[in-house]
């Protein structure tokens, strides 16, 4: 989601309507007010909608919404008569450059940090970074056309904006803020991209930072603005989702030409959808000319084409638009979700419990009988509680996450009875005795199983009690077992047993060892039992 | 008046006679231990029948110590006997008793030392220190002094007294029934019928019980296991899948594109797994490209396999409906799926790194958008939200999409999940020929509405008193 601030007088003056009334629809275009404030109102947009990221489209979508103003906006944009040329040497640097010239611009300071804003929120949206797609404005009228995009040896020199001396491009990626937080995106380059001016003054060095020659001020009238990536369409929409908000806010619009074409044209893309097709997806019957107007409240072109189609056309700056369908979410915005008849489907169906889930049900219900409290320890763990703490070996087929976010949270649970030990020596200060269990997903390499464990602690617990919750679970679950002297570290020798069904090591059960209760720093006997649920008779092969 | 215990009534029948008496002696009386005498006159004092006096008594004892200075004299004594004139230090260092009591002498100011010479200050006496030492008196300095010193040692010795009240005497003047009580029924008095002479002890109802705690269900695991109901009575299939997925079920046949920040390292747990990429692949990346059959523009770029055949924990259990929806290609299928996902986001109060998430998915002939909502509106009416709306929201593998909102008294409307129709793009490469609603949401936040959690780690890392305190049917908000 992308934050716009959006101040209610420069708002209002441009949907034509009062606040309360734009503040009471905005969210059914699909937003979130997060914050009302005195002079202006802070409102989230999806990430689909970079066209919404700016006061400017924001009301152009209103206008449309609440009436005022219905149908396709159309954007007259003349050549300017400058040219681009493209270095070849980018295609594997960064290929794509979009360009417009922007007149008649009248900033004040609540302008240019509209400006600003947009261009942020396209680096984050379009851009994923700046890598993608990277977006430069320059006061047009302190550089000399035609401009060149080139690939340039490392070492040229420029004044990198906010700074008042010369640096080297690998400098710049070194010292400069820009440089250090963009540096990644082109580093293994062995030339860098850079834009010049006819007399060879820096514009920009994309996707970093500008030149400080070019800097946008209060007093500048023309902008040209760069707009450089690695794909043709993001860089295309960020060109058309800047200039149509500039041309909102009163400025006209210019093309360049760059290999011989003029761009950008600003040109609505058209498509032909069918009727019956969007009522089917939306569960409400519309004529041709209701779907038709219903599209001009959203700001599309539409008119009927046929019996059952109705020609669109999209404008320029909905980059959202790839699918039929992202036509028809937009019929719905218009007819209004709350008027959407809300009807479950009719189709007879039986419900079915998943078997592994029946099971883990059955086995709450004997630890509850048994007196068993149910614990739902986190999945994430790390090597220390699980295997350092209880003197075991590190298993190798212990799942690491590639980057945890803390020391806590570095791998996948093998086992619950190292969780549950941790839950007892979170609770050493209550009541005891406590006994509790866990059911739930441990993982072994890639796949994922239950397992249940239960452990209880009292100056009493010792191995015949764990010996005898293991008895009581595995007999209502109606499993055979025998019993093997085990050699689990994380017990009392001679206090442990290794639980075998049908051949095959199931679980585990016996006394804590005294070691491993210091580690958890626990202060009482604890007996324990883990089995892993697939060894019950009938258990689905996953 | 009370009910009194079968001790107390024993202990006012004697007192009635003796008025007032000691422990120790009403304990012969009594046949039993002075403590046991003490305890019941506590509880019969509770209700003022008796009165407990605390009578404090303090004694001397000498320590072996002080034991051995009562025959020979204190050590500062013993030397003041050897000191004449004209005695050396040295001379008087080879006396046993010197280094003590020397060192008293000097600090009462009795003796000097000059060049190495002792000698006496005026007359110099220690007879009242050896009478303190005969006499102690509690609170007296010198014996203070002694005690100090650990050759006295004071002890006090704690003695009861009890009398009778009024009220006391009394329940005496009614007649106290004497006869054995029986507290627990033993298996004998109920078979041989002696229970019928039984003198069954009345016990005080309004005491608080003692407390044990049941085993039982976590009141998280209660909430999943009635969304879960909801949804079987509601027709739905349960699946169950892993906690390990490849980026292609997890990411990229939902056509989330490769480059989506979602699937950046600082959103998903990355692992260092890799599966090979399952047959019919190519649909998937000629869908990401450029829509593949479909009017759809697809993402463009290149879609790459090495990183659709990265594992991750899974983000969201939508990776498990999508394998299920392509094994299952023929309508009707209804399933849903509660299980824990993955977020690479910083813990705290509200945010964990796992959480469970509930999903259901419709596919079947003629479902639209309407019937989804309708689908919603029945789920969350059955969890207990009379208000339930909805509005537009973004999802980039559901179009169109919605977010759901209820409404909970005192809170106001809460944003409980998204949803929507699965793109074209994600269907087609499977030959899911069908529209297929999908919805989430996350169980925690319910979790937090009902139990008034504040921080969602209490889910996980409990506190053994929140669970044991949360009672098996509870409502707070968003219930009924």
């Amino acid at each position: 989601m992308a934050t716009i601030s959006l101040p209610y007088r420069y708002l209002e003056r441009l949907t034509r309507a009062d606040r309360k009334t734009i503040l009471a629809k905005i969210a059914m275009i699909g937003s979130d007010v997060e914050r009302i404030e005195e002079d202006h109102a802070d409102v989230e947009f999806f990430p689909d909608r970079p066209d919404l990221f700016s006061p400017e489209g924001v009301a152009r979508a209103m206008r449309g919404f609440l009436g005022i103003e219905p149908g396709l906006p159309v954007y007259t944009v003349k050549p300017s008569g400058i040219s681009f040329t493209i270095d070849p040497a980018l295609a594997l640097i960064r290929p794509v450059l979009g360009a417009a010239v922007i007149r008649g611009i009248a900033f004040d300071d609540e302008s240019i940090q509209s400006i600003m804003a947009l261009q942020e929120s396209l680096h984050w949206a379009l851009g994923r970074g700046r890598s993608k797609v990277a977006i430069g404005i320059h006061d047009l009228d302190t550089v000399k056309p035609p401009f060149h995009y080139i690939a340039s040896p490392r070492s040229r020199k420029f004044v990198p904006l906010d700074f008042s001396e010369l640096m080297s491009m690998d400098e710049i990626l070194e010292k400069h803020p820009k440089g250090r937080d963009y540096a990644k995106i082109v580093k293994d380059f062995p030339l860098f991209p850079l834009i010049v001016d006819d007399d060879d003054n820096v514009l920009s060095f994309p996707p970093i930072i500008n030149g400080e020659r070019t800097r946008v001020t209060i007093d500048t009238k023309n902008i040209l603005l760069d707009t450089t990536g690695t794909d043709r369409k993001a860089v295309s929409d960020a060109v058309n989702i800047i200039c149509t908000a500039m041309a909102e806010a009163g400025c006209a619009i210019e093309s360049v030409e760059i290999n011989n074409v003029q761009t950008p044209t600003l040109a609505p893309v058209e498509r032909i959808v069918s009727v019956r097709e969007c009522s089917n997806l939306l569960g409400f019957t519309l004529s041709a000319q209701e779907m038709a107007t219903l599209l001009e409240k959203m700001r599309f072109g539409a008119q009927q084409a046929g019996a059952d189609t109705v020609r669109v056309q999209v404008p320029c700056f909905r980059a959202d638009i790839m699918h039929n369908w992202d036509i028809f979410e937009d019929v719905a915005i218009a007819y209004g979700y709350e008027n959407i008849q809300a009807k479950p489907p009719a189709t007879f169906t039986v419900g079915k419990p998943h078997p592994v889930q029946v099971l883990a049900g059955l086995v709450r219900g004997v630890f509850c009988g048994l007196g068993y409290l149910e614990v739902m320890p986190f999945t994430l763990t790390n090597g220390e509680t699980q295997f350092k703490r209880m003197q075991r070996p590190e298993r190798g087929d212990v799942l690491r996450v590639l980057h945890p976010i803390s020391t806590e949270n570095t791998e996948v649970r093998t086992d619950l009875i190292p969780l549950l030990l941790e839950f007892l020596a979170i609770n050493r200060h209550r009541e005891l005795p406590q006994r509790i269990f866990s059911v739930g997903d441990v993982v072994h390499s890639c796949i994922t199983h239950q397992q249940a464990a239960g452990i209880s602690t009292h100056a009493g617990a010792d191995f015949s009690e764990a010996y005898a919750c293991a008895d009581a679970v595995l007999h209502e679950l109606s499993i055979g077992y025998t019993i093997q002297e085990s050699e689990d570290p994380a017990f009392i020798d001679g206090r442990r047993g290794d639980i075998y069904i049908s051949g095959k090591k199931a679980g585990i059960f016996g006394e804590i060892h005294p070691a491993v209760l210091n580690a958890f720093e626990l202060e009482h006997p604890v007996a324990a039992f883990e089995l892993d649920l697939r060894a019950v008779p009938g258990f689905p092969d996953l | 008046m009370a009910e009194l215990t079968q001790n107390e009534k024993r202990l006012l029948a004697v007192l009635v006679k003796e008025h007032k008496a000691d422990a120790p002696h009403l304990a012969t009386m009594l046949d039993t231990t002075p403590e046991a005498v003490v305890q019941w006159a506590h509880l019969a004092e509770d209700k003022g029948l008796v009165c407990l006096e605390r009578l404090i008594e303090k004694a001397f004892f000498y320590t072996d110590e002080g034991n051995e200075y009562l025959k020979n004299g204190l050590p500062e004594t013993q030397i003041l006997r050897f000191i004449h004139d004209n005695i050396s230090l040295a001379d008087l260092q080879k006396r046993a008793a010197f280094r003590i009591g020397f060192g008293q002498l000097r600090k009462k100011g009795l003796i000097s030392v000059n060049n190495g010479m002792i000698f006496k200050v005026g007359n110099p006496s220690t007879d009242e220190d050896e009478a303190a030492l005969k006499n102690p008196i509690t609170g007296g300095q010198r014996t203070k002094d002694l005690i100090k010193r650990g050759i006295l040692q004071e002890s006090e010795t704690v003695r009861y007294e009890i009398s009778i009240t009024s009220l006391g005497l009394a329940h005496a003047e009614k007649g106290l029934d004497l006869r054995e009580e029986t507290g627990t029924l033993s298996s004998e008095q109920i078979i041989s019928g002696s229970w019928k002479n039984a003198n069954l002890r009345r016990y005080d109802v309004t005491k608080l019980p003692r407390k044990i705690y049941p085993g039982k269900i976590h009141p998280y695991q209660r909430i999943i296991s009635e969304m879960r109901e909801i949804l079987l009575e509601m027709g739905f299939c349960e699946l169950y899948g892993g906690i390990v997925q490849q980026s292609y079920w997890n990411f990229d046949a939902l056509f989330q594109p490769q480059d989506h920040p979602a699937r950046e390292m600082q959103d998903t747990f990355y692992l260092k797994e890799t599966v090979p990429l399952p047959k019919g692949y190519e649909k998937v990346k000629a869908m990401h490209e450029y829509g593949g059959d479909t009017s759809s523009t697809g993402w463009g770029g290149i879609w790459r396999e090495e990183k659709a055949e990265q594992c991750v924990l899974r983000t969201h259990t939508t990776s498990v409906s999508i394998q299920h929806l392509v094994q299952n290609p023929n309508p009707p299928v209804k399933a849903f799926c509660i299980g824990r996902v993955y977020r690479r986001e910083t813990i705290d109060t509200t945010h964990l790194a796992e959480f469970e998430q509930l999903e259901g998915i419709v596919m079947d002939e003629g479902v639209h958008f309407g019937n989804l909502l309708g689908i919603l509106r029945e789920f969350y009416h059955r969890m207990g939200f009379e208000g339930v709306r909805f509005k537009p929201s973004y999802y980039p593998y559901t179009e169109p999409s919605l977010d759901a909102e209820v409404y909970a008294d005192g809170i106001g409307w809460i944003e409980m999940g998204g949803a929507g129709v699965f793109r074209e793009e994600v269907t087609a490469p499977f030959g899911i020929n069908y529209p297929v609603l999908a919805w989430g949401l996350g169980v925690s936040r319910i979790a937090m509405l009902r139990l008034g959690l504040k921080d969602l780690r209490h889910l996980h890392h409990s506190d053994i008193a929140f669970l044991r305190n949360t009672p098996a049917l509870y409502r707070m908000t968003g219930g009924e």
